[in-house]
């Protein structure tokens, strides 16, 4: 049994010198044992081992492949794509267990990593690849499995069309507004399948009321982004974004910055629109019988449609890349990220839980009216040309 | 939407924000430990004891006579001190029984300090007791004998800048 | 709202018929037998009874002193609160009385304990309506009180320092330094907690207008403590029969009008700021001297009978104790404030929705062990 930490420290570097010695041993007969089998040229074999020591060698080779930086290869998989934007769900992860325990007058995380607990999300992940994925014996396989599939994969797919700079994105689209709130109404069915699947009595009952409390703040969340539609004409985040470049958005469209800015914590169930996850007879709410990497990847894609969310909070009302000239625009964006994700994590310091039938009156009743004000609001400002 | 709705909400993230910069309270056991002055001790000639800690017992084995008061008192509360034959020859102690302690019974209510006539049981700061073995939380009379080492080194000091340990 | 296994009982027709049940986090060992309509509760039946150990009866077994950390373990939050009826029966059997400054130094524990049970019960309160920073900020705060507890005392719960005549040991010399110094930043740190909790319209939209408790209703079942006062009746056994130099020290008691959650919650804080409020007075009005009266030898109480009634934290506590003259008293009886409150408790959930149940069941401050004893 590996009993300390310097114990397991030596068996991975003991892992690593091995796996440094014996790999070139076994790898490079193979590789020039294929020459005469499949007559593949030496150079070309002298080339991917230079490659795997020399860098600069390595990225001339990855952009002959059509892998370099600018592909879109590169764009979909890292930057501004898949891997970033789990990068940044991790952190916010992490972020915000710092700040609600500081705000709390408690330490966060502290003991992983030397410093103040930065490498947690590792540990976590460590963990979470550690256990045992229980699945229960009634459920539906099929869909037991698919739910954190399909959560994961609706929250990669909404990074398709939003852009980061005017030279950052990964495909740019007229309608690159829309494309992402409709693919943001597909999450009442994961959350409808991931609670049918688990056949567990209260985890449906939590799911439904997930699912009511989604349905109504889904016609709040659509109008009050019209408002910035009417006041720029074109439904392309681009435009969108170099139409803020004298004013943002947010003062002329105050009301529906406030009323967008609810609706994300509803979206993503945050307090004080957490009932689901919170409740008497249900442990978790929908997600009570995922375990171990099931529910990784359920909380990775409900991190990476956070991240998202407030992406779009910034290009639509916080004048997205914008800024003086003295930083790229990307850094001006990332800046303004993150003051958007503070915000999204400081109500679960101070406020507290809403009943559910508050909560749905609030969405059905006060929100539609609030935010067709709104778009009434915007339709004069732009006929008499604020803008 | 009236102004105390938005007042209310705006003042609760004020406050929260506020507190976002003030020290943290949380004392980080076991690298730092409280520091506690003395333990409690009780005077039998004018019966009053003096402020202090109640944790693990200290026997003074040149002033113990084995009148087993100790053991009496707690008989009906814990039920944790059994009086034990001791070898050597104490001089103050004709019958060579002294205190055992069990801390898995005892409540730390101190009222076998006040009971002995002696003053030659005491209580010190010393809290740590936890063992892996049933069996070791029977304190000897020399167990008890030992005094303890000094741990603490932070202070909770309520402050301006928040409460915190220092 | 804390999770709970349920043991759901069809009967019939609309209702539903809940256990939730002793394993409750948060709500202690309880069980609640709800009956309910949709959303609303038809029929609420408290079953208490699961902590139950015969503590009446253990202490006819005890004597006066060693009785005192035994009957202390039941309310283990307000030790001194619920020692000190016991112990001014006790004197009054043994015929003995305490030094004027023994009972100024009780009405500080006492006090402090009240402090102390207030604040838990706050950091609770949050917890159950989803405000984390209402559970740690008063559970943070406490520890400067426990401490100050503590040096007195000498342990964090349970003191066992309020004895048949006098208390144990003296306060330690730089006491009043340090209380002041708490209460100046206890003070402050209220204004923080109305700031973000008291005046918060979420909280208000939780806790206003559910569970009223109407003022002839509290009267007619009987309810002590902070809920009667919360209903608009003032009355307060430290000023009704005041015991223990109470009569000395000039303090408000809070009432509310309109009797709902809210109400309880706001009585309470202000229960907290006249506490500071008659320790300071204490501090003015203490003078040097002895603090336990020299007994000498066994307690044994002269034949007879004496009954107490103090305001512990959560209400009227009343004592009453028989002796035939042995150093053993032979009846001891407690009349608890949890326990009297639970009819109320019933009488409020009924026509109420069960997500409301946290919110009022803990507004009334029940704590099971106490209640079962």
């Amino acid at each position: 049994m590996i009993e300390t930490f310097e114990e397991f420290v030596k068996r991975i570097l003991a892992l690593l010198f091995w796996f440094i010695l014996l790999s070139p041993l076994i790898i490079f007969p193979i590789l020039f044992l294929l020459v005469p089998i499949f007559g593949i040229d030496v150079t070309t074999v002298n080339e991917i081992l230079t490659a795997s020591i020399d860098p600069i060698k390595a990225l001339k080779l990855v952009e002959e492949l059509g892998l370099g930086p600018s592909s879109t290869f590169f764009k979909v998989v890292a930057f501004p794509g898949f891997t970033f934007a789990a990068l940044v769900a991790t952190i916010t992860i992490l972020y915000e267990r710092k700040l609600i325990a500081k705000t709390q007058l408690r330490v966060g995380p502290l003991y992983a990593g030397r410093f103040e607990g930065f490498l947690q999300p590792i540990a976590d992940l460590f963990k979470l690849l550690g256990k045992e994925l229980i699945v229960p014996e009634k459920a539906d396989k099929a869909f037991f499995w698919a739910a954190p599939i399909l959560s994961l994969a609706l929250g990669a797919s909404l990074l398709a069309v939003i852009p980061l700079s005017p030279t950052i994105y990964i495909a740019r689209s007229d309608f690159s507004l829309l494309i992402p709130f409709a693919i943001i109404g597909f999450s009442p069915l994961v959350v409808l399948i991931a609670a049918w699947a688990s056949s567990n009595k209260f985890a449906f009952i939590g799911g439904l009321r997930a699912l009511h409390q989604l349905a109504a703040y889904e016609i709040p969340m659509l109008i009050s982004i019209l408002g910035v539609v009417v006041l720029t004409g074109s439904f392309d985040l681009m435009e969108i974004v170099e139409a803020q470049k004298n004013m943002w958005f947010i003062i002329p469209q105050f009301l529906g910055a406030i009323i967008f800015y609810i609706t994300i914590l509803s979206e993503l169930e945050r307090v004080p629109f957490d009932l689901p996850e919170a409740e008497t007879e249900i442990v978790s709410g929908w997600l009570t019988e995922y375990t171990g990497m099931h529910f990784g990847l359920l909380q990775l894609g409900v991190y990476i449609k956070f991240y998202v969310l407030a992406l779009l909070f910034t290009l639509l009302f916080l004048g997205g890349w914008n800024g003086p000239a003295f930083l790229p625009p990307v850094v001006w964006l990332l800046t303004k990220l993150f003051f958007v994700i503070s915000l999204i994590i400081f109500p679960r310091a101070v406020l507290p839980r809403l009943r559910l039938d508050q909560l749905i009156r609030i969405g059905w009743a006060w929100l539609i009216a609030l935010s067709f004000i709104n778009l009434f609001i915007a339709v004069i400002e732009s006929s008499l040309g604020v803008i | 939407m009236n102004y105390k709705l938005i007042s209310g909400i705006l003042g609760a993230f004020v406050v929260g924000l506020r507190n976002v910069f003030k020290r943290r309270m949380t004392l980080k056991y076991p690298e730092e430990h409280l520091e506690i002055e003395s333990g409690y001790t009780y005077d039998a000639k004018t019966e009053t004891g003096s402020p202090g800690f109640k944790g693990r017992h200290i026997l003074y084995t040149d002033k113990c006579t084995g009148c087993s008061l100790c053991a009496i008192a707690c008989e009906n509360i814990a039920d944790c001190i059994d009086m034990v034959k001791v070898e050597g020859s104490w001089p103050t102690n004709p019958k060579n029984i002294m205190p055992q302690i069990d801390y898995g019974r005892c409540v730390f209510c101190g009222f076998c300090v006040d009971a002995c006539p002696f003053d030659c049981l005491f209580m010190t700061p010393e809290y740590e007791l936890s063992a892996t073995d049933k069996r070791k939380l029977v304190h000897t009379p020399f167990q008890l004998a030992v005094f303890p080492e000094k741990k603490g080194n932070v202070k909770l000091i309520p402050d301006d800048r928040g409460a915190y340990h220092d | 709202m804390p999770n709970s296994v349920m043991n759901v009982v069809d009967q019939g027709g609309d209702r539903l018929v809940l256990h939730v049940g002793p394993q409750h986090p948060g709500s202690g060992h309880f069980r609640i037998i709800v009956t309910v309509d949709g959303d609303y509760i038809v029929d609420a039946k408290p079953d208490p009874g699961y902590v139950h150990r015969g503590a009446e009866k253990m202490a006819e077994y005890r004597d006066y002193i060693q009785n005192i950390p035994h009957l202390e373990r039941p309310v283990i939050i307000d030790a001194s609160g619920v020692t000190l009826p016991y112990v001014l029966a006790a004197e009054k059997i043994i015929g003995v009385e305490p030094p004027v400054r023994a009972e100024y130094i009780r009405m500080i524990m006492a006090e402090l304990n009240r402090i102390i049970s207030h604040l838990y019960w706050l950091a609770i309160y949050g917890i159950f309506l989803g405000h984390s920073t209402m559970f740690m900020w008063p559970m943070g705060d406490r520890e400067l009180f426990i401490d100050l507890a503590e040096s007195i005392g000498g342990t964090r719960v349970t003191f066992s320092y309020i004895v048949p005549g006098g208390v144990r040991n003296d306060i330690p010399i730089n006491f009043k330094e340090r209380a002041l110094k708490t209460f100046d930043y206890f003070e402050k740190r209220i204004k923080e907690y109305e700031k973000i909790f008291f005046n918060n319209p979420l909280m208000a939209a939780r806790t206003e207008g559910i569970g009223v408790l109407k003022k002839d209703d509290a009267i007619r079942l009987g309810i002590t403590g902070s809920n009667l006062r919360a209903s608009g009746v003032d009355s307060d056994t430290r000023k009704d029969e005041p015991y223990c130099m109470y009569k000395k020290v000039d303090f408000d008691i809070p009432t509310r009008q309109e009797g709902d959650s809210y109400a309880r919650c706001v009585v309470r804080l202000r229960e907290l700021q006249q506490s500071m409020n008659i320790i300071k007075q204490v501090f003015d009005l203490i003078e040097p001297g002895p603090v336990k009266q020299v007994l000498g030898g066994v307690m044994r109480g002269e034949p007879g009978e004496a009954f107490v009634r103090t305001e512990a934290a959560r209400g009227t506590m009343f004592y009453h104790i028989v002796s035939d003259g042995d150093k053993i008293p032979y009846r001891v009886k407690i009349s608890v404030p949890s326990f009297r409150n639970l009819i109320g408790m019933s009488h409020l959930l009924i026509g109420s929705r069960l997500a409301d149940m946290p919110a009022i069941y803990w507004s009334l401050d029940y704590w099971p062990v106490e209640a079962d004893r």
